[in-house]
């Protein structure tokens, strides 16, 4: 099943489709509220978009960097090139603790590696604690949005899901009452976890520090009250220096939900200091991970796409994905990110999503750090068309149109015929031919004459007169 | 792991991706508005926290609290000069006494902490942690209360990291607002997981 499939199954339900679209177009009204409280906005996004476009020219220095700084803070920096290394390294770490609870606060590369299952299968406990993602781990769903996994979802289906998981009374619907019993079910958790694993989403070279940001607090309570932090990151994540998280951190709130600043944007660096009394030291691991990441930085029409920041506003802003939901593009991330992301790791599976585009461009137009989404989509079109992953039949038309669009003559020979016989036919039939632009509306009645053709008889029929002074305007 | 680590360096110099030869000259921000502390409060207050400005005399007589503050059973107190943890009626009590296991503080109902300074264009205020007990406490709290002096403050982001030197500690953050989320169908719920309530103070003791 593809993107098309999915959307198809997605946008049957007409209710939920327009109230999606209108939850989301919500966020996006308030990214643009916020913007406009920011004057030097647009100088922001290009003080942002330098920094990493630069930073992405050197990252083998960043990260040696880093990783001496962060050594000399008493970090512990591990290296994994795809995701089941990744898996490797974390599950190891645990193993080697003989830990089995573990909570996790949000982090897209740790969806993308699969580390729940890969936890699981050894028998050990992860609970996501970010209140949509441990909606979306509850009903064994992956998230539907970056940001904001359990988008999809309304507060009725989540009543339900708590009453069938965490024995609440049935019927609940009320948002307040939904989060105060998820928050008594995780505080219970984050209690009695024995590790915590985050996300990154600003390494810095300079210092060794790394900063996480939430408005839960979620990464913060996973990470002050277990002994051992475990923090993933991928290879693109890293800034040169501290100075460089301002411009970030200015953008990123105000680009995914509108708001000032996160609540809790935490910077760490060193294992936290052991409390008195028994227990072990507590400890910190970065886990870097690849997994296709330098592959992308070596194409060329694809690397400022590693400066992407996960903010989410190309998702939130997207006409496709405002209608088709999070879950139709079967991938990790989903949206225009995704769909410029995915392709370059499997393209066979992904070839469809760069064409779950209008081509609008809004995506290119909020991306705070001038990430030329729509550009790259285009781009992967004809780039996976030449590698061959295009349906035989678009293929087949596509060769088609490419010799008659070479050949005038041909072409006006071919449509004046082609006219001809469509005129005669049923309008039932016509529909079949026009695939998925006919599938909601019907064909216009076909002209006898070509486009061409009528302009030369208007030509001919307006006074010569009056063309020199239309041509003089 | 060695090998991982080879491979991927490999990966990264091989790439050679094109990109600028140097970085953009760093940006000034914002300059200081003619009433920061209307504007703090505005952004604070769109991430659900309150700003109160006071003094250093009066503001506990000022603030918020959950219940009469004698009848606090478990308060976290920790206010920078002089032992704050037996200091008056402010002093920590129940839980907040305790110095070891970090999960213990789990009861608190009220943390006090003290911030560096804060950021006027989102309402941050940049805090660092003097032990893992104070953290935890600012988490673990069902309500927060944030210090900060009238004059500690800068204008925007990149001022605030012109000040904050990370090499300093383990460990510092911005707060902004209680614990938040907007999970369900994009409904604000202040208490999440952590505080269900912030109060930003202002202290200047020329305020009237």
């Amino acid at each position: 099943m593809g993107h098309v499939d999915r959307a198809r199954e997605f946008v049957r339900d007409e209710a939920r489709t327009r109230w999606h679209d209108e939850s989301l177009w919500f966020v996006r009204a308030k990214r643009d509220l916020a913007a406009d409280t920011v004057p030097d906005w647009e100088a922001l996004r290009s003080q942002a978009a330098g920094i990493k476009r630069e930073a992405l020219t050197r990252l083998p220095a960043l990260w040696r960097e880093f990783e001496d700084q962060a050594h000399a803070a008493g970090a512990v920096v591990h290296w994994a090139r795809d995701a089941d290394e990744h898996n490797r390294v974390v599950a190891g770490l645990l193993e080697e603790r003989d830990i089995t609870r573990v909570v996790k606060s949000k982090s897209m590369l740790t969806e993308e590696c699969g580390l729940n299952p890969f936890l699981e299968d050894r028998g050990i406990e992860i609970i996501d604690t970010d209140l949509g993602e441990r909606i979306v781990q509850l009903r064994n769903e992956s998230p539907s949005h970056i940001i904001m996994p359990a988008i999809h979802l309304k507060r009725g289906e989540i009543g339900e899901l708590f009453h069938q998981e965490m024995d609440s009374p049935a019927g609940l619907d009320d948002p307040n009452e939904l989060t105060a019993i998820a928050r008594l079910d995780l505080r219970e958790r984050f209690l009695a976890a024995e590790a915590g694993i985050t996300g990154i989403n600003f390494a810095v070279a300079e210092t060794g520090s790394f900063v996480v940001v939430t408005n839960e607090g979620n990464a913060d309570l996973g990470t002050a009250l277990p002994r051992l932090h475990i923090a993933c990151v991928g290879l693109e994540k890293i800034v040169p220096k501290a100075r460089d998280l301002a411009p970030f951190l200015r953008l990123l709130a105000r680009s995914a939900t509108g708001q000032p600043i996160s609540t809790y944007t935490s910077h760490f660096r060193s294992p936290r200091p052991a409390e008195s009394g028994a227990g072990p030291a507590p400890e910190l691991h970065i886990v870097v991970v690849d997994n296709g990441r330098s592959r992308l930085l070596a194409e060329p029409g694809f690397q400022e796409a590693l400066a992407c920041i996960r903010c989410g506003a190309c998702l939130n802003t997207c006409p496709v994905y405002r209608r088709s939901g999070g879950h139709s593009y079967g991938t990790t991330i989903p949206g225009p990110i995704g769909s410029v992301l995915e392709p370059s790791r499997d393209p066979s599976a992904h070839a469809e999503l760069p064409h779950a585009c209008s081509l609008c461009g809004s995506c290119t137009d909020v991306c705070p750090v001038h990430v030329p989404l729509h550009h790259q989509l285009l781009t992967w079109r004809s780039h996976l068309a030449r590698q061959g992953h295009h349906p035989r039949r678009r293929r087949w038309a596509l060769g088609l149109a490419a010799v008659l669009f070479a050949k005038p003559a041909l072409y006006r020979g071919v449509t004046r015929i082609g006219r001809g016989i469509a005129r005669r036919l049923p309008t039932a039939l016509l529909d079949k031919f026009g695939g998925a632009w006919t599938r909601q509306r019907e064909l216009p009645p076909i002209p006898r004459r070509s486009f061409r053709e009528q302009l030369a008889d208007r030509e001919s029929a307006t006074t010569p007169r009056a063309t020199v002074e239309r041509k003089s305007r | 792991m060695s090998e991982a680590r080879d491979t991927i360096f490999a990966a990264l110099e091989a790439a050679r991706p094109a990109g600028p030869d140097a970085p953009p000259a760093p940006m000034s921000g914002p300059p200081m508005p003619d009433a920061p502390f209307d504007v703090m409060a505005s952004r604070l207050a769109q991430n659900g926290g309150r700003l109160v400005r006071s003094t250093r005399a009066n503001w506990a007589q000022e603030i918020e609290w959950p219940r009469a503050r004698a009848d606090l059973e478990h308060l976290y107190s920790a206010r920078r000069g002089g032992d704050a943890r037996q200091s008056g009626d402010l002093a920590c009590r129940g839980v907040g006494l305790i110095t070891d296991d970090v999960h213990a503080l789990a009861p608190l109902e009220v943390c006090i902490l003290e911030a560096e300074f804060s950021v006027v264009e989102n309402g941050a205020s940049w805090h660092v942690p003097q032990s893992p007990q104070e953290r935890a406490a600012a988490l673990l709290a069902e309500h927060l209360v944030v210090l900060v002096a009238a004059t500690e403050i800068v204008p925007s982001l990149h001022e605030a990291y012109a000040r904050i030197d990370l090499f300093a500690g383990p460990f510092g953050w911005f707060l902004s607002g209680p614990s938040k989320t907007a999970d369900i169908e994009q409904a604000l719920v202040l208490g999440a997981h952590g505080p269900k309530t912030m109060q930003l103070v202002v202290l200047d003791d020329a305020h009237p």
